[in-house]
């Protein structure tokens, strides 16, 4: 097993802000497109959303609803970044798009589904919809968005010239089933978690962490067990517990390369310098 | 929350890979980018193209790479061996599986819409993978597995911009200590729907019936860009370790500066702000002043309103400097590489710096005076290079400035 050697290892990098964790069935998606804003949250510009993905719809949703749970006043988000990393992202319409062009010809091409439908357009609608002038990107598109996202999150952090980071993750809890044009025959959940990070300062005290360790052989022995769920259901239920007041004390998130993304809750961030195994909720116990 | 590089966090370019239109090695691409030779031809019109003449910058012929994890290099789709070539030819470039054990590479890949391209090409060759519920792996996973990369691997996108957030990110990880080695930058391919949708959304020159002509960064009859495939790589290790090693140095990615217009999801914003911020970011980063910069290498596409934005841009961020600067886009003869354009052009600012000359902006003819700035048009001017500037831009108003240094 390769492992990384981080210079700062199980220091935190950044604290949690806020977080979000929306699921929608595909056929109320529409709905959300026309009216994505919750109370209080800040509103987008009218039919901001109408040529989005549906993942950019559900992941947006996500971010507004973690800024209406904030604390008034709601700090400026002007100096933020943005990472999206949904997972398969525009498969729909790019189904109804190739459909459409196999009759008709290149005209039936929407001048929407590139900017609209690529990897980054989660990430951007986030950026433009709320005025966020750091750095936007978008991460993976694959089985490995959540790792890819993660890891991109926490180390640009610090790095990317900007106050903190939103990074929005996205996914079908089982894919859209299509048919010959492109039409779901199912009505699948899309899931969005949107959490806000800015950087770890000693001043922090009583905060959800995020670090970067080398990875934990121990744990890594005893996870024989397949996952039960997907790895951002997992990631979902544990940032909401973290955050709960520490209802568990730290999660560990593997990375395929031999790295860990830990969260821990305040308790356990005060205790930061010296981890304990029994700590760490693994992702099978989820 | 910035903070300088010390001395010893500088990350240098120990090896380069690329396929591009104009040539796929850095002697290569920089002899033609010099002689101002045009990659633009006239291609087969694909099935639905809405005009009978197609013009673009294709790649005309992939290298196949050496090694264990490219033997079936021939039987990969031509997106992974458009990102696998170059990748490959900046690790053995730079030799870094010898130096570096694999645990500590890492690679971060720009690509835009790899998921897009993907459905369509399966698509086009009868496959039906966008209709059914598979989630298969990405190519930056396989990508690594074929080099025998085992640190993190990650795939981003910023649009037109990819490859040089990649580029950031991997200098991210080598100043955080999490590799001591990444390979970095980006590729994209020409795909009948993207040209369908570009030219829909009236992005794409239309000057059909004179191909060659049609990329015009600047120049007042400018109408649209020309898609282009390719990309490059890049190794980039801190420059103490490349030292140790005495590894070849290329350049040192000296800057990098990232911004977001928040403006509109495709439209280029007119007001310079963000962009401008994004360039002197990447200065401050690298401890420069706006004229110790000796050539800025433009996104410029051709696009009327984009050129214009940048242009101004550039003169915000650089000031009484940008008189004085010779600035051209390598675009007017590669095409629009996509997400590879960022990392194809800074290979083109390598080219100035090694050849200690400027590339040209060919058709430009008439200069938009909208665009006023110390143009190279038509041919390359001799001109010392030790310090470039690499603007990159893209749709959701990501901006990204790359400034590159002469080795020391």
């Amino acid at each position: 097993m390769h492992t990384l050697q981080f210079q700062q290892a199980a220091a935190p990098a950044c604290v949690l802000e806020s977080h979000a964790i929306v699921e929608v069935p595909l056929s109320e998606i529409r709905a959300l497109r026309d009216a994505p804003s919750p109370a209080g949250a800040p509103a987008l510009p009218p039919r901001f959303l109408r040529h989005c993905d549906e993942h950019t719809v559900v992941g947006v949703r996500a971010v507004l609803e973690a800024i209406a749970a904030m604390p008034q006043p709601v700090p400026a988000f002007t100096r933020y970044g943005v990472i999206g990393a949904p997972l398969q992202a525009g498969r729909i319409t790019a189904a109804q798009t190739l459909s459409q062009v196999a009759k008709a010809g290149g005209i039936a091409v929407s001048p929407h589904v590139v900017p609209q439908c690529s990897l980054h357009a989660l990430a951007s609608a986030v950026s433009v919809g709320l005025g966020m002038h750091g750095p936007n990107l978008g991460t993976s598109g694959g089985p490995e968005a959540l790792s890819e996202g993660l890891f991109a999150a926490v180390s640009l952090v610090r790095s990317a010239g900007c106050d903190g980071l939103w990074a929005v993750f996205t996914e079908w809890d089982e894919e859209p089933v299509l048919d010959d044009a492109g039409a779901p025959v199912n009505d699948p959940l899309c899931r969005a978690v949107a959490v806000a990070v800015r950087p770890h300062t000693s001043a922090d005290v009583g905060a959800v962490t995020f670090a970067l360790m080398p990875a934990d052989s121990a744990v890594r022995r005893d996870a024989a067990a397949k996952p039960t769920r997907s790895p951002l259901a997992a990631f979902a239920w544990a940032i909401g517990m973290c955050a709960a007041g520490g209802a568990i004390a730290s999660w560990v998130h593997e990375c395929p390369w031999g790295a860990d993304i830990r969260i821990a809750a305040p308790a356990a961030a005060a205790r930061e310098a010296r981890p304990q195994s029994t700590e760490h909720v693994r992702r099978e116990a989820a | 929350m910035h903070v300088p590089h010390t001395r010893e966090r500088v990350s240098v370019i120990t090896g380069l890979g690329v396929v591009s239109p104009l040539g796929n090695s850095f002697a290569e691409v920089a002899g033609n980018l010099l002689a101002g030779r045009s990659g633009v031809c006239e291609v087969a019109a694909a099935s639905g193209a809405r005009e009978g003449r197609q013009f673009a910058a294709p790649v005309t012929s992939i290298p196949q790479p050496a090694g264990p994890g490219c033997a079936d290099f021939a039987s990969l789709g031509r997106l992974e061996q458009l990102c696998l070539a170059p990748a490959a030819a900046a690790c053995a470039d730079a030799a870094v599986a010898a130096a570096v054990p694999p645990e500590r590479i890492g690679i971060v890949l720009g690509i835009g819409a790899e998921q897009l391209k993907a459905w369509e090409l399966d698509f086009l060759a009868g496959g039906r993978c966008v209709f059914e519920p598979h989630r298969s792996e990405t190519l930056v996973h396989r990508i690594a597995r074929r080099l025998g990369i085992a640190g993190p691997a990650v795939a981003v996108a910023a649009a037109c911009a990819s490859s040089g957030y990649a580029m950031a990110l991997g200098r991210t990880w080598l100043d955080a200590g999490h590799v001591d080695a990444c390979l970095v930058g980006g590729c994209d391919i020409l795909s009948p729907t993207a040209i369908a949708a570009f030219y829909n959304l009236r992005a794409l020159s239309r000057r059909s019936d004179d191909p060659h002509k049609a990329s015009r960064p600047f120049d007042r009859d400018r109408d649209g860009f020309v898609m282009a495939e390719g990309g490059a790589f890049f190794v980039l290790e801190r420059r103490d370790a490349a030292n140790r090693r005495g590894a070849r140095v290329y350049g040192e990615l000296a800057g990098v500066g990232m911004s977001s217009d928040a403006h509109h999801m495709v439209t280029p914003c007119s007001d310079p702000q963000e962009a401008a911020r994004a360039i002197s970011l990447a200065l401050a980063d690298a401890g420069l002043e706006p004229g110790d910069v000796d050539y800025i290498n433009a996104h410029a596409a051709g696009t009327p309103v984009g050129d214009a934005a940048e242009a101004g841009a550039i003169r915000l961020a650089f000031g009484q400097a940008a008189d004085t600067i010779p600035v051209s886009s390598t675009k007017s003869m590669s095409g629009h590489l996509v997400s590879g354009a960022a990392a194809f052009e800074a290979v083109a600012c390598l080219a100035a710096m090694h050849r200690e000359a400027v590339p040209p902006t060919v058709n430009l003819d008439s200069i938009d005076p909208a665009c006023a700035l110390d143009h190279v048009p038509h041919a390359a001017r001799p001109h010392r290079v030790r310090v470039a500037a690499s603007n990159s831009f893209g749709f959701g108003g990501a901006n990204l400035c790359l400034v590159i240094r002469q080795a020391a």
